[in-house]
Order: structure tokens, then sequence, then C-alpha cells
């Protein structure tokens, strides 16, 4: 009895453990570090940078990589304060395109979590055969840069100063700027219903906005209220135009009887640098066959900007907006960098849309 | 304890090493080495939950009777969690001040984990043994852990007062004493209110055991099985109609709002074997040098079949304990898996083990009087010296010692308290805040007592601290942010610059910077003052009151049962210890 | 606001007040207090007292009540701080028995001016922009309801001011004016007597206005760059406010949103072929230059 049970609460306890090693996915993970097939070799180069084991990572890469570990470093964790130093590797989907004898060509859809929400890269990586494992091919980064320059910035600034609120009533005041919905439009879309259209500063001076839209019944009584949060330029520029969207997740559009809109301005000190040209914009397909928007996005002012938001607004054929999207763009837009970007459209948009504008908002580290 | 059940007389030969050590010794000994801990109020600054704690607390302080407490997720009900150390500890603070009543509550209940230990091992084992069990558990790095890196002063409290009913428990059903039955169920209920889950999980893992040996032992004196067993069921159902009364509004609240949430990821639940930071955290530093001894414990436990029931509820406690490195809890707890933390489990399979550890402990010294007594001694100082290491040695950090000052005091002046609050990065500072503010939060630390959309959707626990939760966190947060004007959210406090951008492109402004830079006010400048959420959670003024009295009640009732009722004073056998007696053959005690 | 510079009210006064004036109407009717029907604010004056022996005085006002013992068959001085505020006062005099009178407390002549000027910035000849609104209050803020007439003093950065005399009605007076063709600042001075308040409002250049671009070409760069962008009156368009560039050739669509610096916005395009470049400013559409022939 002694020993059957010494026996059994060992072999039991061995097992249970066993049992749940593999549940965990150990022999998988065990197997996908042994690299044996194309798409282990790639998994396992994910699980490091999932790690934030870069030097295994890079040290696991095929010898033909044309990278170095500082440039490789770069490539998955970011630099310059940009949104891939805000991020880190969710998750990696990865799946094979080719594969013969000693070369390979993988698919792996990487899932970023950011400060601001999810981010998806695609590449497709050549995988070689080294032996009895295989490794991966690392493409060069293409960093570019800009040879050293002096760059002369002579940016406006607005400050407002003199406010004081626990003035006598009567006081000499500034007003709010004046800002005005130049456009409102109202769709459904599965599961949700959209406001979207534009607003314009009217004022001389920068606006802080907000939008905000509340959906009533045919009585009058509200049904939701929602914000535009962050599809919105909030800073407005003097006579700058900026998209809007407010999405209601769960109401139906049949419900609504009418929308009451609200732009709230306050007067802020803002500063009209940086400028950033947005170029080459083209509608087109991405690796996934999804309908994006692309251009390339170059920061003119001499300061880096850390993080790129692109809002894109999209017309039909009678100057109505119909959509707007937006991305982030994770690269830090160094001074006359250009760096690409690409929004997704969906696709019946993508086929009743006749013109689109692109602005671009920012953060900018207030270290920088 | 002032009643004793048997009495040894020991040989005047006996060598010194070889005499149970005085229970008096024993607390002496936890105050000495966990004294001076708590008096450096070590859990405030180190440890995940004390100020979670000190936070419930505080609510009672202000509001004994009515348990809604709108400074969290727009209001929440804390009948959701047993009151007995928070009330224990705002009760104090009206003396000595929050934090240090908390201190106290925590020392207690280490001083009556070491004597709880003591007794239910006298259970198992002979005094001797039994004795080294209780001084051991003040060593023990899984209560370290719990108190100063997982502040979880309701399982420590509310283990021991299990643990002390569980004698009065086994005596019941042997003898039928009333004084036995009222003790163990006044100690039990008090257990309940401290904290609910070791009531639920103590019942199957300490109390079955201690049933199984309370017929064993009768059986061995030929006592029949049926009244055993009859008088089992009779503290049981007395006990459980008890806890049921007293926490009723407990039950109310969990049958109205079922924890139905998206399970919130915890680390306890992973495969510590793959990860051996998780290993190192919830396997080698609660247990220490107790895992040397897992040899011992297994062949000692399977030898002697009085103590077979005490291995195998550790062993399915130890099993427990390791999350998700077994599929037992999977197995056991279902769905609830993913809302139960395992780190407690350590605990309980560390009291579980620490009798037939005493046994090994004799042995060791017997063997080895001065050397073995130095090993054995090294050994328990190591694990505590281990579990202490680890708080600065881990990879974990908790923010209990972020200063909070300047937060409060913003909050507190020019009505900035009309408005909701957010903090960011601030972890487990956050209660800290919420403790000394007067402004209420849309964010909380007690997972189950969430019930706003926005947080129970995602499967993220604070708000504070989301990016830990990747894409579920900052969605969850995401989404509060779009709702601050529904929710009157106008402030947000940012101890970790990766949330300034999501707060820049969402319209908030950066308003004021304190330490330096360290900690950023954002605002956001057209939210409207903060309305009342109304909430069917809100607990009837019955509730409260019952909430107010009765929890603590039952520990006042406890207190004056062990003292009042002693147990006559008896000799079951007067036993003389020989070094060459064999093994097994005195009292109703294992011996080394 | 005024009016709660007063210090001595507080409620158990105005409670004790109001009890009395419940209490005594009965007395009151008994013997009549000889007390003016009305005075200035501020004034002090006297109530002759008819009879003997010792009595309590009581006056009630809108904001404070004052309890003294008096001495029957004299004058009772009414100090000027007891009836600062404008309104409705109760005088009643308690010996054997009760005697009231009432008697109204008027503004005193004008002495302070709350001026708005609504709004701040306002775009040029924009017809009916601009609202002026005095509010004519005496030394204890006491609002004057008495017609007075408030002269608003316009003073425009360039070119000759004007003025325009309105008179108040209860209290207020009020204006609406165009504002000028010329941008800057404009100070508005409200006058009453030797009270006067002055303000100042901006003026801004309207919405662009023939907003035209030229570009020039070196290589394939194209330098883009507005004629200086002013608005229908020819005021020109303050720096920073925003105009939009949009170049559309081979490589896709290119857009700049760049500040007005020194009065002109000016950008910088790399143009692959033929191109087709428009400017906009705000709603305001410009002139488009196409480049290389047409798309």
């Amino acid at each position: 009895m002694k020993w059957g049970l010494v026996a059994f609460l060992t072999v039991a306890t061995v097992v249970l453990v066993a049992i749940a090693w593999l549940q965990s996915g150990g022999l998988k993970q065990h197997a996908m570090f042994a690299a044996v097939t194309p798409e282990e070799a790639v998994q396992a180069l994910m699980s490091q940078i999932q790690a934030h084991n870069y030097q295994r990572a890079y040290a696991s890469l095929d010898r033909s990589s044309d990278t170095d570990l500082a440039s490789f470093t770069r490539d998955m964790a970011g630099s310059d304060g940009s949104l891939r130093t805000y991020s880190s590797l969710q998750t990696a989907e990865v799946s094979p395109l080719h594969a013969d004898r000693d070369q390979a060509l993988v698919r792996v859809r990487m899932n970023w979590s950011s400060a601001l929400g999810s981010l998806d890269d695609v590449r497709d990586l050549h995988v070689r055969r080294d032996g009895s494992v295989w490794r991966v091919v690392w493409p060069k980064p293409a960093f570019s840069a800009v040879p050293p320059q002096v760059v002369s910035v002579n940016y406006l600034r607005w400050d407002v100063i003199g406010r004081n609120t626990s003035q006598n009533w009567g006081a000499q005041e500034v007003d709010s700027p004046k800002v005005r919905i130049t456009s409102m439009n109202a769709i459904s879309r599965p599961g949700r219903v959209v406001i979207l259209g534009e607003v314009e500063n009217e004022d001389t001076v920068p606006a802080y906005l907000n939008v905000n839209a509340t959906l009533l019944k045919a009585d009058g009584s509200p049904i939701d209220e929602e914000g535009s949060f962050d599809l919105i330029s909030h800073v407005l520029l003097p006579k700058q135009v900026s998209p809007y969207r407010i999405d209601f997740p769960g109401v139906r559009m049949d419900a609504v009887k009418s929308v009451r809109m609200d732009a709230r301005a306050l007067l802020v000190s803002a500063s009209a640098d940086p400028v950033i040209a947005v170029s080459d914009q083209a509608l087109s397909k991405d690796g996934l066959d999804r309908n994006v928007l692309k251009g390339e996005l170059v920061n003119q002012s001499g300061r880096p900007v850390n993080i790129a938001q692109v809002l894109a607004a999209y017309y039909d054929d009678s100057g109505k907006v119909i959509w707007v999207s937006d991305g982030y763009v994770d690269q830090a837009l160094m001074p006359q960098v250009p760096v690409p970007f690409a929004v997704d459209i969906p696709n019946d948009i993508a086929g009743r849309l006749k013109n689109y504008r692109v602005i671009v908002n920012h953060y900018t580290q207030a270290s920088n | 304890m002032r009643d004793r059940h048997e009495i040894f007389v020991l040989p005047t030969e006996t060598s010194i090493w070889q005499r149970p050590i005085p229970v008096a010794a024993i607390i002496l000994l936890a105050l000495a080495i966990h004294g001076p801990l708590l008096a450096m109020q070590l859990p405030a600054t180190t440890s995940y939950d004390a100020n979670l704690h000190i936070f419930f607390a505080s609510h009672y302080a202000h509001h004994w009777f009515n348990p809604w407490n709108e400074k969290w997720f727009g209001g929440f009900s804390q009948t959701t969690y047993p009151p007995l150390t928070h009330q224990w500890i705002a009760l104090l603070s009206y003396i000595v001040g929050l934090t240090e009543a908390f201190m106290l509550v925590q020392l207690a209940a280490v001083v009556l984990l070491a004597v709880g230990t003591y007794r239910f091992a006298q259970l198992w084992v002979d005094d001797r043994a039994a004795s080294y069990a209780g001084v051991l558990a003040v060593f023990a790095g899984s209560i370290a852990f719990l108190v100063y890196s997982a502040g979880q002063l309701p399982t420590t409290l509310s283990a021991p007062l299990y643990f002390l009913a569980l004698p009065y428990f086994y005596w019941w059903c042997r003898s039928a004493s009333w004084r036995a039955l009222l003790k163990g169920v006044a100690l039990t209920l008090a257990a309940a209110s401290a904290h609910h889950v070791t009531l639920i999980f103590g019942s199957v893992l300490f109390a079955v055991p201690v049933l199984w040996l309370a017929w064993y032992d009768g059986r061995e004196q030929e006592q029949p099985a049926a009244p055993i067993i009859g008088r089992g069921f009779v503290f049981a159902a007395i006990a459980a109609v008890g806890v049921g009364v007293i926490l009723l509004p407990y039950w109310i609240a969990i049958i109205r709002h079922p924890i139905e949430q998206m399970p919130i990821p915890h680390a306890s639940r992973s495969n510590l074997l793959m990860n051996w930071i998780y290993g190192m955290n919830y396997f080698i530093v609660p247990y220490g040098a107790l895992l040397l001894a897992l040899p011992f414990i297994v062949i000692k436990g399977a030898s002697n079949p009085r103590l077979r029931m005490l291995l195998l509820a550790f062993w399915v406690t130890f099993l427990i304990a390791l999350g998700g490195t077994t599929p037992v809890p999977r197995w056991i707890f279902g769905r609830a898996f993913e809302i139960l933390t395992y780190e407690r489990f350590t605990l309980w399979a560390t009291v579980l083990a620490l009798p037939i550890v005493g046994l090994l402990v004799a042995q060791v010294i017997d063997r080895f009087p001065r050397w073995g007594a130095i090993s054995v001694s090294t050994a328990a100082v190591a694990s505590l010296a281990l579990a202490l290491g680890w708080l600065s040695w881990s990879p974990f950090r908790t923010f209990s010692s972020l200063n909070v000052d300047s937060v409060v005091a913003f909050l507190n002046r020019d009505g900035h308290d009309q408005y909701r609050y957010l903090t960011l990065g601030f972890g487990n500072a956050l209660s800290k805040v919420s403790t000394f503010t007067t402004a209420n939060s849309v964010d909380g630390e007690y997972n189950s007592a969430r019930l706003l959309p926005e947080m129970t959707r995602y499967g993220a626990a604070q708000l504070t601290s989301a990016k830990y939760f990747g894409t579920a966190g900052m969605d969850s947060l995401r989404v509060m942010l779009q709702h601050a004007d529904h929710y009157g959210l106008k402030f947000t406090f940012v101890h970790d610059p990766f949330y300034e951008p999501l707060l820049v492109f969402g319209g908030w402004r950066h308003v004021e910077s304190y330490d330096s830079g360290a900690i950023t006010v954002w605002s956001k400048d057209d939210a409207p003052p903060a309305r009342t959420i109304p909430s069917d959670a809100v607990p009837a003024p019955w509730e409260g009151w019952m909430w107010g009295i009765l929890p603590i009640g039952s520990s006042f009732l406890a207190i004056l049962f062990v003292w009042l009722l002693a147990e006559p004073r008896r000799v079951q056998g007067t036993v003389t210890l020989s070094r060459e007696m064999p093994e097994g053959v005195y009292a109703d005690r294992v011996r080394s | 606001m005024m009016r709660t510079s007063r210090g001595d009210f507080t409620l158990c006064k105005r409670l004790t007040g109001l009890a009395l004036l419940c209490v005594l109407p009965s007395w009151a009717r008994a013997a009549e207090l000889q007390v003016p029907a009305s005075v200035e604010a501020g004034q002090a004056f006297s109530i002759p007292l008819e009879g003997s022996g010792q009595a309590t005085f009581y006056l009630l006002g809108p904001d404070h009540v004052v309890k003294r013992s008096v001495s029957l068959g004299s004058e009772l001085p009414i100090q000027s701080g007891d009836v600062r505020t404008a309104g409705r006062y109760q005088v009643i005099v308690c010996g054997s028995s009760c005697t009231s009178a009432g008697f109204e407390v008027k503004a005193a002549q004008p002495a302070h001016l709350s001026f708005f000027l609504h709004p701040s910035r306002v775009p040029v000849s924009t017809p009916g922009s601009i609202d002026a609104t005095a509010f004519v209050f005496d030394r204890y803020f006491n609002l004057v309801l008495t017609p007075a007439a408030v002269d608003f003093q316009i003073t425009p950065a360039s070119g000759a001011g004007f003025s325009r005399q309105v008179s108040t009605r209860h209290g207020a007076a009020w204006m609406r004016m165009d504002s000028t063709p010329h941008e800057g600042r404009v100070q508005v001075t409200a006058v009453l007597g030797n009270v006067e308040e002055a303000r100042v409002i901006q003026q801004v250049a309207a919405e662009a206005c023939a907003l035209r671009m030229k570009a020039v070409t070196s290589g394939d760069m194209v330098t883009l760059e507005t004629e200086p962008v002013r608005d229908c009156s020819g005021n020109a368009l303050p720096d920073g406010t925003v105009v939009s560039f949009t170049k559309i050739d081979k490589a896709g669509k290119s857009t700049v949103d760049t500040p007005i610096k020194k009065g002109i916005a000016r950008v910088q395009f790399s143009v692959r072929g033929p191109a087709q470049i428009s400017v906009a400013c705000g709603v305001v559409l410009g002139n488009e230059v196409a480049l290389g022939g047409k798309l």
C-alpha cells in the first residue's frame, strides 16, 4: 500500500504535468524551435520577437540575410519613438506560399498590440534550408536617410494669454473659435449606424475640437450619444477642414429619426508645425487583396514626428462624404523622409467613391 | 487556546531538542519575525492587494452600513467581497489610522496562522511535530509571499480561522461536545466572513480529511462511525445555514450578477513550465525549502495510514496550486478555472504539508540534534529570505510606493471631484488614490464587481494597467475613453507615457504635470459633471444593516466562545515518551 | 455679485424680520410712522418718532435686517450704510405697541458700467455682427433703472471713429452694428457721464477671395506659390491660415495643407508627367494649374 500510493502519486503527477505541457503547446514549441519546416522556422523567429529576444531572433536568421542586428532590431522593435516602439507582437499567423526542397516563401501576418489599438503587418519571407533546419532570410530594411543639413524653421504658433476665469462679470474675454460642420451624412453599416462628414474651423485662431452626435428616436428621446474620438483632427488651424466619423455600434438605422450634432471648440495654444505632405496617393489592393488607399507621408519640418495618423474622407460623385477611414503609421516621420502608408477602404465604398481627401494627425513626444 | 485535550508528561531526562515548542514561543517568534516587517508597512509598498483592502476598509470607515461604493466602476457593491478583515481595519483605523490598522490585522493573521497550523497539525501528529509545524509556518515562503507580495489579507486571516475551527470540528465529531460545536461553528463563520473562497475550498480540502480522521480515530477506539459522520453533517449544516445568513447580501449579489465577464488572464493560471519567471513566482518562492521535503512528505504520508488522507488532500491542493501546469484545476473548476487565481492554494498546500514536515524535522533533530536544528533553521530562514528577496529581484513590480499626493490634492480641489477620473500606469497605486480622494473613478482594482460593459466585454483587468492585457486591454481603455462624456470622465492621470498617444489622438489635452513630469494630468474639457449611474446592483438598506452587523458579529462571537467556553481539562492517557518506543503506538497521534 | 459683498446679512435675521412682518401688521395700523416715500441708495435720513419711552426699531431691507433700541420722542437716524441696497424697505418700531411703514430705496447716480462686447473676433464687412450691451450701476452696484444715455464710441484701427448714443431701458443699453471693411483692432467704449468702460474687438479677414497661385517648374519639381491671400475687402488672411494644394499626376494624388506665412502659401511637389494642381482655402477654391498638358 505504502509504495503503491507513493508510486501512484508520483506517476500521476508526472502524467498530469505532461498532459498540461502538451496542452499548452510544449511539444509544438519544441518542434517549432527545432525549425525542421519553413513554417516552424518563421514561427520560431516570431516567437523570439514576441519575447523581445532580438539577439536570439537575429542569430536564428540565415547568413545570407542582408541586415545587421541593429537594423533588424530597429525594423521589428521600432525607433525614434515610433508607434512600433509602443507595440508588442501579439500573434503571428504563418502560411506557406511556395516551397521547394531548399527554398520556401512564407507569408506571416503579424498582429501588433499597440498604444493605439491593433496593427497588422503582413510580410512575405524567404526561408532557406540550412542542413537539417530552415532559416529565415531577412530582407534589408529600407531605412531612408537624408544627408546632414540645416533646416530653417520659422513656424507659427498661437498662445493664449491673460485668461482668468475668476474675472468680474462683463470683463474682456476672448471667444472660443468658430467652427462649422460643413457636411453630415448618416449611413447604415453592418451592426451599426455611422455619422460622418466634415467640419471646418472658420476662425482665424486654432480650435481644439470635439464633435459629438446624438441619435434621436421619433419621439425626440435619445438613443445613444457618441463622439468622434480619434476619427477627427482635434486641432484645426484656421480654415482647416477635418473629416469626422462617429460610430454607433448596435444601433439600427430604422430606429433613428434624427441626429443632433454638437461641435465643441476650445481656444488653445497651438503650433502650425509640422507640415506633413501626403504624396502619391492612389487606390490600390494590398497583399491580402483588400482595397486600400496608399501613399507616402513626408514630414516637411525639422523635427521628427513620432506617430502619424492618416485620416481619409471619401466622396461620391455628388461630393458627399460616404466614408471616413483612418490608419496609424508605425514608423516615425523623420524630416524629409517619405514613409509609406495604407488605409483600408470597405469594398462597397471602393466601388462608389469618386474622390478622396487625406489629412494627417500627429503626435510628437514632449521631449522632442 | 485555553483548552487542552491531552497532556503528555515528558520524562525528566528528555533533551531540550525533543520537547515541543510552547505555543507562546511560536507566537513570540511570529511577532518577532513579522512584527518589524509589518511595522515598516512592507505590504503597503510591495504587495499587489494591500492598498485594495485598505480602500475597502476606508469605505466601511465612512459608510459602515452602506456597502454601495461609488468610488470605483461608477458604483459597485462591497457585498461582493466578505467584509470581516476590512471592517476590522475600519474599526482599528479610528485609533491608529488606516494603513497601520491594516498592518495590525495582518499581524494578527500571521500569528493566528502559526497557531492555526500548530492546532491543525496537532490533529495529525504529536505535539512536538505539531509545534515544529507551527514554527515553520512563521517562516513559510507561501505565507510571506501572500502577505508581502500578494497582499491577500483576507486569505491569510480566513485560513487560520478555519484551521483553528477544524480541531473543534474534530472533537465535536468525536465527543459531541457542544462547546466544541459552538466554537467550531463560530470560527467557521468568522472564516467565511473573512474570505468566502477559503471556506468553499476549505470544506473539501481541509474539513473532509478531518472528518475522515475523526472516523478513523473513532474506529481505532471502537467508536461507531455513524454518529461521527452524522455529527460532521450536523456541523456542516449549521455552518452552511450560518454562512448563508451572515453572507446573505453576498449571495444575493452573486445570484443577481453572476460573474459572466470575459476571463482576465492571470499568471498563476499559466503553465509554470513554459515560463520560468512564473515558475519562480508561483512555485519556487512560495514553497522554498519545503520542496526538498516533498519526497519525505509523500513517503511518510503514504506509509502511515492515519496520514494518508492528509497526504491526498495535500496532493490535490498542490496540483491545484500549480495552476495550468496540470489539467487538474481545469477539470475540477471548469469555467471557474478562468476566474480563480491559484497562489492561495500554495498557502493551503503548505499548511496541509507542515504536519508531515514537522515529523521530518523531529526525525532530523533526533538524529542530528545540533546540526539538524541548524540545518532546519537555515532552510526555514532561507525560505523566508527568498520570499522577501523576491520582492526586490522579481521582474514583477508593483506601484504601491508611488507618491500619489499630488493626484489626490488635484482631485480634492476646485470642484474637480464633480467629475470622474482615470489613472493610467498607476498599477495598484490606484487604490491609494481612491482611498484618499473624494472623486470617483470609472476604473477599479476589484475585477469581480465590475458591471460596466466597457470593462466586462474585453477580457482585461484594470484600465490603469491596460497595456499589460494587450489588445484586449487597449480596446477596453479606448472604449472607456470614447464614453468619457457619458461617465463624466474629465481627468486622466498618466504615469506611463505609453498611454499619451491614445489620449492625444482621442481629444484629451495635457493640462498639468507633477513630480518633474512623472505624472501628467490630461483633461477632456467638454466632459459634463458626473451623474449617478443607475444600477440594479445597489444593495437594499436591510442588506447594509446585515452586512454591517453579522460578519463582524461572527468574529466577536468566535472570540467570546473561544475565550469563555474552555474545554474541561482532561487527560486521555498519560504517555511516557521513550526513545525506544516503536512508531505509532501511543495516544492517537503520529510521532516521528 | 455686488450684493453678496455686503457681509451683514444672515438667514437668521431675515427669518426674524419675516416673522415680525407676519405677526405685527395689526399693531402697525395703530400709529403711523413718518418716512419718506423713497430715498436714494446710501443717503442717510431720519424718522421722527412720537411718544416717550424706549422702543425697539427694526429695519427690514432686501438683503439685511437692522435691530436697534431707540428712544421715542426723538429723531431716529438711518445710517447711509443701512440703505445701500436698492429695493423695498420696512420700518417697524415696537414700544408698548408696534407701528410700521415702508419706503423705497432707489439706485443712486450711475457709477459703474458692465460692458459686454461680443464677439471678440469678427470677420470684416459682416452686417449686424457686433453686439454691445452696457448695464448701468450706481456706486453700490444697484442697477440704475432710471433711463440714462450711454454713448458707444467706436474707434477703428484705421479710419474715422464714430459714436452712437443709446438710452438705457431697465438699466441696460445695447446696440448692434456691422463690422467695418478693414481688419484690425476696434475699440468700443461705453461712456455714461464720467463713467467709461472700453473693450476691444478684433476684426479679422473674411473668407479668401480670388485665390490664385502660380507654378514655377524646375526639372521634375514644381514650386507653387499663392499670390498674397486676401479676402474680398482686400485684407490679408492672417498667417497660419491653412491653404490646401492638391496635385494629380501619374504617381497619384498628393496633398499638402500648409499655413500661410508672410501672406502667401508655398509648397513644392515633384511631378511625373502631366499634372493638374489646384488650391483651396477652407471651402474656397482657387485657380487650377495644368502642367505638361492634360492628364
